[in-house]
């Protein structure tokens, strides 16, 4: 492929923003729809650049929240995969109780976070791992037990011990699964974050949201959707990123 | 503490660097968790702490904000929090009621902090206007103010539509309901910034004989117990932050949006006008502020008690303790 395809790529999406841009304005102007319903977007640029710091700050500690428990959730998911795998006895044991623990809502476990770690940027970590660990899990599971058993008995007459088998050919034949899974909890993670700094904060993009709606300052409450779409999108095409370097050859299953 | 222990048992507080580092020596750590978010609601603390009178009384004092879903009485009585700002009298006498030990050492709001609001040009003009309306409220405690204060007026449920109040006034500003209630520093500025004050008619639950003290401040009955002074320096430094806030809008409204500001300044200094009357009406204009008064907060338990929302009496005088306002001079408590 020429290099001008990303670059088009690109300017199509530049393209589409400006329009959705445009179109907001035009319809705000067009049908004099009241800021606080739909604010002016200029409203909004205004609200973010009158305490700029803040919303820095702000993205920053949730950012750090998001990757932490998305650190956490990734690597727990991969092990736990592993383990089930390989130890399908325990698998029956905890995987119920993991399925159990995915259904309790996040509100419900938030307040019991914040009893035992207070208001640290661990708890909303932990709320965040809480909703990745999961989908990762289950997910490398499923990658680990779709690899071909020809394969696995190809490289063990080639005398490969179990761990050469695990890291050369079934963690990298579950990698685009598990990346599926990766790329839910990228999402996951940010909403885990943000949830936990509704459990009290005074930094984050969650105390932002929360403090804007109820004070009904419907502009600051855009400033603060604004900056989780970026921190949201840009994360979720880092991770989709990787998956493109990382399974090259995903395009061909 | 209990918290620390936890951790400590696991074996993980080397983890969790978030947990802050030893504080100055000779100061007790403390926290105080607040009802919600950062705001001039609670301006004196804020300035308090910004001025170091927590730290003069031998306090190295975080301020926790609270939440959507946290209730303060937990965290207080799981040792979680020092000190919280909870809900307001009829929080305690539930917290009491499922014996959670805790106790309120000072009351913040002496008068019902809401009013239920209609437009003027509607047809309700008294409480039995109220008839056959669609009312929203909150049923966190706001619902019975309203049930008592329509039974007196000969109305019984049935003979109006109560409905649970979301975060949003809008409903009632594009008028699909007829009467909404709002606390008067927060709603009811949204109210005046989108309808005008003069479009607004308001029912003050006092006025009909009904307060109920609100924003009650807490501790955990082992707290009250083995450190009394450190309760009385947390009273002393609070009241001096609260009236120096008063007295000087500017610099409590400054200490609140330095932590939180992204804040609308207008708002805040309305939310603080209307939280500092709250606070120096009633037994407070005599005895300083967090004062509790005590025939206020029966009349509110045996109000609560008549509609069943505690089904047994709370021994008041364990649930709401005053000796450490009491124990304060009558200059640290600005009378």
């Amino acid at each position: 492929m020429s290099m001008r395809g990303p670059a088009l790529a690109m300017l199509r999406l530049l393209a589409g923003l400006l329009i959705a841009g445009a179109v907001w304005e035009g319809a705000v102007i067009a049908l004099g729809i009241r800021p606080h319903i739909l604010p002016r977007l200029g409203m909004i640029w205004g609200a973010v650049m009158q305490a700029p710091q803040a919303y820095w700050d702000g993205f920053l500690r949730t950012l750090i929240e998001t990757l932490i428990g998305f650190a956490m959730g990734a690597c727990v998911g991969v092990l736990n995969g592993v383990v089930f795998f390989r130890l399908p006895t325990l698998r029956d044991m905890l995987l119920p109780i993991f399925v159990v623990s995915q259904t309790i809502p996040v509100i419900a476990f938030g307040a019991l976070v914040v009893l035992w770690f207070g208001n640290t940027l661990m708890a909303k970590a932990i709320i965040a791992f809480y909703l990745t660990f999961f989908p990762v899990t289950v997910n490398t599971l499923l990658g680990l037990n779709s690899v071909d058993p020809r394969q696995v008995a190809l490289l063990r007459s080639f005398g490969a011990n179990g761990a050469q088998i695990l890291f050369r050919l079934q963690l990298p034949m579950a990698l685009p699964q598990t990346f599926v899974a990766l790329r839910l909890a990228a999402s996951l993670s940010l909403v885990g974050a943000i949830v936990g700094e509704w459990f009290g904060d005074t930094t984050g993009l969650g105390v932002l949201l929360l403090q804007a709606m109820y004070n009904e300052n419907v502009v600051a409450l855009w400033a603060a959707i604004f900056c989780c779409a970026i921190l949201g999108t840009g994360f979720y095409a880092l991770v989709a990123w990787a998956e493109r370097r990382l399974v090259f050859w995903g395009a061909e299953q | 503490m209990q918290r620390r222990a936890l951790l400590g048992t696991i074996g993980a507080t080397g983890l969790f660097p978030a947990i802050r580092p030893a504080g100055a020596q000779g100061l007790q750590r403390a926290t105080l968790r607040l009802k919600w978010l950062a705001q001039t609601q609670f301006a004196g603390f804020y300035l308090a702490l910004q001025r170091g009178y927590y730290r003069e009384a031998g306090i190295d004092l975080t301020i926790n904000p609270g939440g959507p879903n946290l209730l303060t009485e937990n965290l207080v009585a799981t040792g979680a929090d020092t000190f919280g700002l909870s809900g307001g009298t009829d929080s305690v006498f539930a917290a009491r009621e499922r014996n959670l030990p805790i106790q309120c050492v000072g009351i913040a709001h002496q008068q019902t902090p809401f009013v239920f609001v209609v437009r003027k040009d509607s047809p309700i003009r008294t409480l039995q206007d109220f008839r056959g309306k669609t009312i929203t409220t909150w049923f966190t405690g706001a619902n019975y103010v309203l049930l008592g204060m329509l039974a007196q007026a000969g109305l019984r449920q049935g003979d109006f539509t109560i409905q649970p109040q979301q975060v949003s006034v809008t409903p009632f500003v594009d008028g699909q309901i007829d009467v909404v209630t709002a606390t008067r520093y927060n709603e009811f500025y949204t109210l005046m910034t989108r309808m005008g004050r003069d479009n607004l008619r308001v029912f003050v639950p006092d006025e009909f004989g009904i307060t109920f003290p609100r924003d009650t401040l807490i501790v955990s009955e082992q707290t009250a117990r083995d450190k009394p002074d450190m309760v009385k320096g947390f009273l002393r430094a609070s009241i001096r932050g609260w009236r120096e806030a008063l007295a000087d809008r500017k610099a409590g409204v400054d200490a609140v949006m330095a932590v939180a500001p992204t804040l609308n300044r207008e708002h805040q200094e309305f939310m603080l006008e209307e939280a500092g009357k709250l606070m120096v009406a009633g037994a407070a204009a005599q005895n300083g502020m967090f004062w509790i008064d005590q025939d206020a907060v029966k009349a509110a338990h045996d109000f609560l008690l008549r509609y069943e929302v505690i089904k047994s009496a709370v021994n008041l005088p364990a649930a709401y303790n005053r000796s450490f306002l009491e124990g304060l001079s009558a200059a640290d408590r600005g009378v």
